[in-house]
């Protein structure tokens, strides 16, 4: 608990955090504007926009989450201030804990900022609550599971440049399957790598309630690698703790 | 005992060959109405009934929903409109009929069209159809880039303001901290 708030302190008072967030705001800003300069977009044009401004906030949510969590350990390290936190009176496992939360705190910004314009888009169509509560739900879930990878890296990385440069590198690996032509997402392989997937498994999950109108439940089976993802990354990141050194790397 | 065995098997087929079967031009497709009026995003739904005139059983059938504009420039996707546009009916007995309801999502405003169209599922024969249910849907302007200026503008510009608050309680506070320690 004070891990976390003086980790929030530092994001969010420091300023770093409010600069990423009006990144994201003023991403959001240009698309949403180039969305709404068609005078009269179709039904599900309006909620493929919809669509479309919610899963550039969830990926960039989880991403500014990712970039903060990558900074944990081995931000520390770097500074040289890891010792005298691994020497307070508090465990790893609360440490890294607490910086976790942290880090999720930017995705909650995130999503703090995409609610005007998910309701400004979705108005008057009634899409909006569900669709920003599909984007809560699954948004937290990747950018659980996204955080957990990077306080994963950052704990065994030596320098704080490696742990980045290897996280946006695994992000980039994640983001990969969306780029797949339809036909090749439509066969078995396709279609076993986008749900094995916890990002593109997320994104489609949004996709089917925002743009095709489905119940929750019937394509439950998509959230299972978030879901997954994110208790299986979040649990090892924690246990990853115990292992935590002052120089990182494998020990000699 | 081969040979008895044929020739029964040839006289079933022919006795199945001379049972009368409803032809698909002994299949009509009646529909509840031929008029809605809606507005973009909502939905509606119609109900055909196909029924057998014909004296003998109809074969499976294949029902099928088409959508199209009344007027020219506007672009229509039947799938956009209707998830389920395929039924496939049971062979109904002569006399019978089997409705088939559908559900119909206005996605564009327009003067519009939609009609059922049965086939028998061997293909053959000439495809019965249902009368026309014209509709009207009302369009109305969602978006537009003016109206989401405020909120294009708005959102950075309050963040870009909270920022600058957070910066200078910072400094001031770090200004403090600095005429203590002097």
């Amino acid at each position: 608990m004070i891990v976390a708030g003086q980790e929030l302190r530092d994001h969010w008072l420091g300023g770093r955090a409010l600069g990423l967030t009006l990144a994201l705001s003023l991403l959001l800003s240009v698309v949403s504007y180039l969305v709404a300069t068609n005078q009269a977009l179709n039904y599900l044009e309006q909620r493929e926009s919809v669509n479309l401004t919610l899963q550039v906030a969830v990926a960039v949510g989880a991403l500014l989450a990712l970039l903060a969590a990558a900074d944990t350990i081995s931000g520390e390290r770097e500074r040289g201030t890891l010792e005298s936190l691994l020497v307070t009176p508090i465990s790893r496992q609360q440490l890294v804990a607490g910086k976790l939360a942290a880090a999720l705190s930017l995705w909650i910004g995130a999503f703090a900022v995409t609610v005007p314009y998910v309701w400004y888009l979705g108005r008057g169509i009634g899409v909006v609550s569900e669709a920003l509560a599909a984007g809560l739900v699954v948004g937290t879930l990747v950018a659980v599971f996204l955080a957990s990878l990077g306080v994963l890296i950052s704990s065994v990385s030596r320098s704080n440049r490696v742990s980045l440069s290897v996280s946006l590198l695994l992000l980039l690996v994640l983001f990969a399957p969306t780029q797949f032509p339809t036909s090749a997402q439509q066969g078995w392989l396709g279609d076993f790598l986008l749900r094995v997937n916890p990002l593109t498994a997320g994104e489609h999950y949004i996709g089917k309630i925002v743009v095709d109108s489905h119940a929750w439940s019937h394509d439950a089976s998509w959230l299972l690698s978030p879901v997954l993802g994110a208790a299986v990354f979040a649990a090892a990141a924690i246990a990853a703790a115990r292992s935590i050194s002052l120089h990182g790397g494998s020990r000699s | 005992m081969r040979r008895r065995l044929l020739l029964a098997l040839v006289a079933v087929a022919l006795a199945l060959a001379l049972v009368p079967v409803a032809s698909a031009g002994e299949v009509v497709v009646g529909i509840d109405r031929t008029r809605v009026s809606t507005s973009l995003g909502r939905s509606f739904s119609f109900t055909t009934t196909v029924a057998n005139r014909g004296t003998g059983p109809t074969g499976t059938l294949v029902a099928h929903l088409n959508i199209l504009s009344l007027k020219p420039g506007l672009y229509v996707d039947p799938e956009d409109w209707s998830s389920d546009r395929t039924h496939y009916l049971h062979p109904i007995p002569p006399g019978g009929s089997r409705a088939v309801r559908w559900r119909v999502k206005a996605v564009n405003g327009g003067s519009l069209a939609a009609y059922v169209t049965v086939v028998p599922q061997s293909g053959a024969g000439t495809p019965a159809t249902s009368r026309a249910l014209r509709f009207d849907a009302t369009s109305r302007k969602t978006l537009n880039s003016g109206g989401v200026l405020p909120i294009a503008l708005g959102v950075p510009g309050g963040i870009a303001l909270l920022a600058l608050a957070v910066r200078v309680q910072r400094r001031r506070r770090g200004r403090r901290v600095r005429i203590r320690v002097v």
